[in-house]
């Protein structure tokens, strides 16, 4: 059946219909010309048609029957060694009779591989090039071994175009019949962040509430997708109430679904907007680099931000 | 996670199961059959009490019971007036083709924020004078300003603790069905920790009697924190109130819990305890210090860097003590268990949500949730055809379709 959520029906389906990352999109095309290809990483962020930009990639190649060559594998829900030295090897190893002249295996979500893991790949990737092609898509190339980087073809996608995002959101509502205004276009455009998924999310939801889609709408629906947002619980820790700061801190870990890294993101880009001194951003900044580092480490995410904006509350006071 | 919460399986059938409470349950029994639209009764009842009393439960089963239909709303729903006009103000002012009688419930109309839910209050007030139904509201704390408006228009029924005397069969009961067995005292002392809360000495049970079937005293004995006179409370004197690190190092010696449980409680009491703030933020620092190194501990198996863990978090916490005035404030159980055993059960759905949306989108099934679930939701609640396709396209069972709903 078709599609019920709208970002996935409105997933290009062939390289030609994608309708940015232009660059990398011509270079993907002529891997299709000349039926081979080098491991791929897909870096940036959330978005941006990295996984859109694999499966394309995938279904030009292989054609129709491109599933049966071509597997996707989340990072994060199968991230230990185990899956590297099992499912993966199975896939890569075994030649296609197709004719095909390889397979795809796509990792989405690589950065949240753990080391070990991205070991274990690494020695996958070189052994079974001749049967099998990687493509890692990740946020952060950084947090790619350097060894993986190395044996991969790096394609950067960057956030799309507001025009690229306005264009493709006014052929959606067009195409199923949405009156959206223009003040709610734009309004819809800001929240996006150059991040179409969530621009077709808040057009689906917002139609559901109503018939007409205008600025108000798109307000409502943001409010609602967010009851517990960064800015809130920041504000409750400037006016100094910190137990109540700590506690929409931790329901948003365990409630909302958001990780303490994507918390911590948001605080971070907030400490600038703050009325305090100067040289105190950057002691602020010091010290969020230092949670986002013993994040990494493993540390618990709600302690290490609650110590973090315990210390923003003393510098806002 | 296919197991279901023992809080849903147990539900009481009739209202003459529920526990406790019979006098406030017969007061909404007889309000509801008695209800007329132009009867001079209050036209609204407001229950109130601690969580986990069986509030919702009893509407719910009462419904049920009476063969009413029950439009259950939760205040957190409630963006704003309007929501609410939406979704129920049609089916209150609305007579029912069939005479189906009905039961507004809106729940938790204390958590209504005053700035984001702006104008919820003055829908649900306009929403009495003007419903065709009885409607039950529930509140936690009915003294809170904000529900004074509801209030005044309300019939006020109050939920108590539910004694030990009125749990202790129905929890017997209750395990004797799951084929658990449990010691006496072993029970009692569940009992006793939850302080009245039946739900959550539920969900207790059902966390510590996983995969056995028996249970005893000894197997209770790291959840046995509630009860005053625990050596624990001991323990954090001593970590908020030393003057040397010697003495504050005792603290995990004599709290009979284990290093983390030490651990939360005394992150838990750290904001309410150190009333200065710049204390508070060193003692902060010295805790998450303490969780680095129980992270590094944990990863690289060096369990001889735990005697770190314990200096920063008992004696780092004590030093951080400079300027807070001596007072007495009362040790406050670690909110964040509790708030996981509460959230169990939602957590375990929203990852099978996370994961059904990430088979059909290409994501993980944490990214799912953050990234979808949000608007998922808005149009399950709103869209009765839109959520139609969804339930079929993600293949939601109706457990995942109830969650995404409310």
């Amino acid at each position: 059946m078709e599609a019920a959520l709208w970002a996935e029906k409105y997933r290009p389906k062939t390289l030609n219909e994608m309708r940015n990352q232009t660059d990398i999109v011509n270079r993907l095309k002529k891997f299709v010309e000349t039926k081979t290809m080098p491991h791929c990483l897909f870096a940036g962020p959330p978005g941006t048609g990295k996984t859109t930009g694999a499966l394309c990639l995938a279904h030009d190649l292989f054609g129709e029957r491109y599933m049966d060559l071509f597997l996707e594998l989340n990072a994060s829900d199968t991230r230990g060694i185990d899956v590297i030295r099992t499912t993966v090897k199975d896939f890569a190893r075994i030649s296609t009779i197709s004719g095909a002249p390889f397979k795809i295996l796509v990792l989405d979500e690589a950065d949240n591989m753990t080391g070990d893991a991205q070991q274990a790949l690494r020695r996958t990737m070189e052994k079974y090039t001749n049967t099998c092609r990687f493509i890692l898509c990740c946020n952060y190339s950084g947090k790619i071994i350097e060894p993986i980087q190395s044996r991969c073809a790096i394609f950067r996608f960057t956030p799309l175009k507001h025009e690229d995002v306005l264009d493709y959101l006014r052929f959606i509502a067009n195409n199923e019949k949405i009156e959206l205004t223009d003040d709610g276009l734009h309004a819809l455009i800001d929240f996006a962040e150059g991040d179409m998924r969530r621009g077709i999310n808040i057009l689906q939801s917002a139609t559901s509430l109503s018939g007409k889609i205008d600025e108000d709408t798109i307000y409502q629906v943001v409010g609602m997708a967010k009851p517990e947002d960064v800015k809130n619980m920041l504000n409750l820790t400037i006016e100094g109430d910190f137990i109540k700061a700590r506690e929409s801190l931790r329901n948003m870990l365990l409630r909302s679904g958001l990780s303490g890294t994507d918390i911590l993101k948001q605080i971070h880009s907030e400490i600038y907007k703050l009325d305090i001194d100067e040289q105190k951003k950057v002691e602020l900044a010091d010290a969020a680099g230092e949670v986002d580092f013993r994040l990494v480490q493993g540390a618990d995410e709600e302690v290490q931000l609650g110590a973090l904006l315990a210390k923003i509350s003393l510098y806002t006071k | 996670m296919s197991q279901l919460p023992w809080t849903n399986k147990h539900k009481p059938k009739n209202s003459g199961e529920v526990v406790g409470n019979k006098e406030a349950i017969e007061s909404l029994k007889n309000w509801v059959l008695s209800w007329k639209r132009d009867g001079t009764d209050k036209k609204a009842t407001l229950m109130h009490g601690p969580p986990g009393m069986g509030k919702t439960v009893l509407v719910e089963t009462l419904a049920k019971e009476l063969n009413f239909d029950l439009i259950e709303m939760n205040a957190s729903d409630l963006r704003s007036g309007k929501v609410i006009d939406n979704v129920i103000g049609s089916a209150v002012e609305q007579q029912d083709l069939f005479q189906r009688k009905k039961i507004i419930l809106i729940d938790e109309v204390d958590s209504i924020s005053p700035k984001k839910d702006r104008g919820a209050v003055q829908s649900i007030l306009k929403l009495i004078e003007s419903t065709n139904y009885p409607i039950v509201m529930t509140a936690n704390d009915v003294w809170d300003p904000k529900v004074r408006g509801l209030r005044e228009k309300s019939l006020l029924i109050q939920f108590k603790r539910i004694s030990s005397r009125e749990a202790f069969p129905f929890l017997k009961k209750l395990l004797d069905e799951e084929s658990v067995e449990i010691d006496d005292d072993a029970l009692k002392s569940i009992i006793q920790r939850n302080e009245g809360d039946i739900r959550s000495m539920i969900n207790d049970l059902q966390m510590i009697s996983a995969g056995k079937k028996r249970i005893i005293k000894d197997d209770i004995a790291w959840l046995a924190w509630r009860d005053r006179k625990e050596p624990i409370f001991d323990a954090l004197k001593l970590v908020f109130t030393s003057k040397d690190c010697f003495t504050a190092r005792r603290a995990l010696d004599i709290s009979e819990v284990d290093y983390e449980m030490l651990f939360e409680w005394i992150y838990e009491n750290v904001p309410r305890q150190l009333s200065d703030s710049s204390d508070m933020v060193n003692a902060m620092e010295a805790l998450s210090k303490a969780d680095l190194f129980i992270a590094r501990t944990k990863k690289h198996q060096a369990w001889s860097l735990l005697s770190y863990v314990i200096d920063l978090m008992t004696a780092g916490v004590a030093m951080a003590r400079e300027r807070t005035k001596p007072a007495w404030i009362p040790m406050k159980f670690p909110q964040r268990i509790s708030l996981m055993s509460r959230t169990m059960r939602e957590r375990a759905l929203m990852r099978g949500v996370g994961s059904k949306i990430g088979n059909k989108c290409h994501l993980s099934s944490k990214s799912s949730v953050r990234d979808y679930m949000p608007y998922l939701k808005i149009i399950m609640k709103n869209n009765a055809k839109s959520a139609s396709s969804l339930e079929e396209w993600l293949e939601l069972d109706e457990e995942l379709i109830n969650y995404l709903k409310s």
